[in-house]
């Protein structure tokens, strides 16, 4: 049982059941496997050789630190269920491949969490408690213990007195680059991980859910699936496809978060999402500090 | 430096070999969260619940802060002086050293070739200015007087006597000129305001107090005689013994001579007119009561 519960952790697991039986790569016979197991048949595909004949779709826009070079990924389609690379693209250091940072995930994360959050519990306190004004029985000779009205909060029925106090709102903003960061962290750990795929366009051939998920199993991406387009406008037969489907979900890059990249397996990100990511996320490292909100027009803003 | 670093570092090596990130592997930095005191629960915050024994202290009824028991409690038994009588009231005047003025113009956050304002330098982030603060500008200030090596006409509020001779040295022009807070906000963030459609406001003239500082030649204040700036100028390069260099016969002259007009808040925009900045346009005022309001 303490090998099966090695499960948890997925990838990877064949190998680490197999070293323990002193380098024999088979798995015993009578070894009961779960049925939920993460599926055993993916495995993590190496980086791309930088002698690779595919060529590069696309370069990075902007300027590369000179002590970094950009990382690479393949770039393949969704016309076929079969993965066809149709070549490689060049990712931005700063964005795809920035150190990790566990706990700045995690604040993003509760950042989105409780932001948003207005909590509607609400009690009465005891002045608000109908009645109670009266005092019940005189103060001495009934035997009975002293009161002053039939609703404080040792009575039942009385007031609550510390209790939660009407709509109470969590909204906190954390500072807008540590949620760029976070952004940056999440986007290069599915990189370092290999949960994250990008693909030339999101055209299907049939809008079929079905297609989708076969594609999917085909290729061991994963159980759920976040796909990124840049624009407003996905072509429809990929919306008609996922919108049934609960683990495979599009969303425009706008929308992009770290709770749903975290929520999802896999990323699947298209040429333009990756291009408008770079830009917008690259931005921040050079900008200025803001002297009114940066919806409002600046001229010189670098 | 040919050497270049794989992006990420070992970091995203070790990332490789382990479990997936997802919700369940978040977790704060080890030591960041300290755990609330619970008051009235358990046995260390129970029983007494961090109140005390007995008393005033346990039943919540300690005197007001300040009271001393009865003797005459500190802050009564000083006398009042007013030592900062009115300090909510003063005129405040953000420093602008000489050695951040070349900082900036180095970094290409200031433009030294075209007429430096307090615009330029709060878009150049250089100083923070805060009108509703009674901010009412920068004051140049002679620190870094020896370093300082740059030809600029600049218009400050106020500045020392060492940071005209500094500037004037290197063959640039320094202006005083006062700004109400009104004008200030304007000037601070102009685009704010542009976007606000209203018209641009006329800048209000300095007060009584400030009206000798600001005709004062030796401060190169806005409203002085232009001659008697021009023998300030020769007198302070005596004092300071340098030799005042002749900036008639610089290429940029025309540059360094534009100085506003007293009643202008930006150089070439006068009061009265209204930009729309959507349209990138510019509307003025046809009426004549509005003309002559504008023009006095």
């Amino acid at each position: 049982m303490f090998r099966i519960s090695v499960t948890v952790c997925g990838r990877g697991i064949s190998k680490r059941l197999a070293s323990s039986f002193s380098g024999e790569n088979a798995l015993p016979s009578n070894l009961r496997i779960p049925s939920n197991l993460v599926d055993r048949a993916r495995a993590k595909r190496p980086p791309p050789p930088s002698d690779s004949s595919l060529p590069v779709l696309r370069r990075c826009d902007a300027a590369i630190p000179v002590h970094l070079s950009p990382v690479q990924t393949w770039v393949e389609t969704l016309e076929r269920r079969d993965s066809k690379l149709l070549g490689l693209v060049d990712l931005h250091p700063d964005v795809f491949a920035v150190p990790t940072r566990i706990d700045i995930l995690h604040e993003v994360e509760l950042w989105q969490r409780n932001f948003k959050r207005i909590s509607r519990a609400h009690t009465k306190v005891r002045s608000e408690v109908s009645g109670g004004g009266r005092k019940p029985w005189r103060q001495k000779g009934s035997g009975k213990a002293r009161h002053g009205s039939i609703r404080s909060p040792i009575w039942r029925g009385g007031g609550v007195s510390h209790g939660p106090r009407g709509p109470t709102s969590f909204y906190y903003m954390l500072p807008m680059k540590v949620r760029v960061q976070g952004l940056k962290i999440a986007l290069s750990s599915k990189l370092a991980q290999d949960y994250l795929h990008v693909v030339d366009t999101l055209n299907i051939p049939t809008p079929d859910p079905q297609y989708l998920m076969d594609l999917i199993r085909y290729r061991h991406w994963g159980e759920s699936v976040l796909i990124v387009d840049a624009g407003e406008e996905l072509p429809e037969n990929i919306l008609q496809a996922t919108e049934s489907l609960k683990t495979v979900n599009v969303i425009p890059a706008i929308g992009l978060n770290v709770h749903s990249m975290l929520k999802h397996e896999v990323l699947v990100l298209t040429l333009e999402a990756v291009k408008f990511l770079e830009n917008k996320l690259l931005w921040h490292n050079e900008r200025f500090t803001p002297l009114y909100p940066f919806k409002l027009p600046y001229t010189d803003l670098p | 430096m040919s050497f270049t670093r794989k992006p990420g570092g070992k970091a995203l090596d070790i990332l490789q070999n382990l479990p997936r990130i997802s919700l369940a592997n978040l977790r704060p930095e080890p030591g960041t969260k300290k755990a609330e005191k619970k008051r009235g629960r358990g046995q260390h915050g129970g029983n007494r619940s961090g109140r005390g024994h007995k008393g005033e202290r346990q039943r919540g009824n300690r005197p007001r802060l300040g009271f001393e028991g009865g003797q005459t409690p500190f802050y009564l038994a000083i006398p009042k002086y007013g030592y900062n009588e009115g300090h909510s009231r003063r005129a405040q005047y953000q420093p602008l050293t000489l050695n951040r003025l070349q900082y900036l113009i180095d970094l290409g956050r200031v433009d030294p070739t075209q007429p430096i304002d307090l615009t330029q330098l709060v878009n150049g982030r250089g100083v923070t200015i805060q009108p509703q603060k009674r901010d009412y500008g920068v004051q140049l200030v002679g620190e870094g007087a020896g370093i300082f090596a740059a030809k600029v006409n600049i218009e400050v509020q106020m500045a020392s006597e060492e940071a005209i001779a500094a500037i004037e040295r290197n063959g640039g022009m320094v202006t005083t000129g006062f700004y109400d807070p009104r004008s200030l906000a304007v000037l601070c963030k102009p685009v704010p305001f542009f976007i606000s459609g209203q018209p641009i406001p006329k800048r209000m003239l300095p007060g009584e107090d400030m009206v000798p500082y600001y005709t004062d030649a030796a401060n190169r204040g806005y409203l002085a005689d232009p001659e008697k700036i021009q023998k300030a100028r020769i007198a302070l390069a005596q004092k300071y013994g340098y030799i005042l260099p002749d900036i008639s016969k610089d290429e940029l002259f025309h540059m360094l001579s534009m100085i506003k007009d007293p009643r202008q808040i930006f150089f070439g925009l006068s009061p009265g007119w209204v930009v729309n900045m959507a349209e990138k346009k510019i509307l003025k005022p046809t009426d004549d009561k509005l003309l002559q309001y504008y023009s006095s």
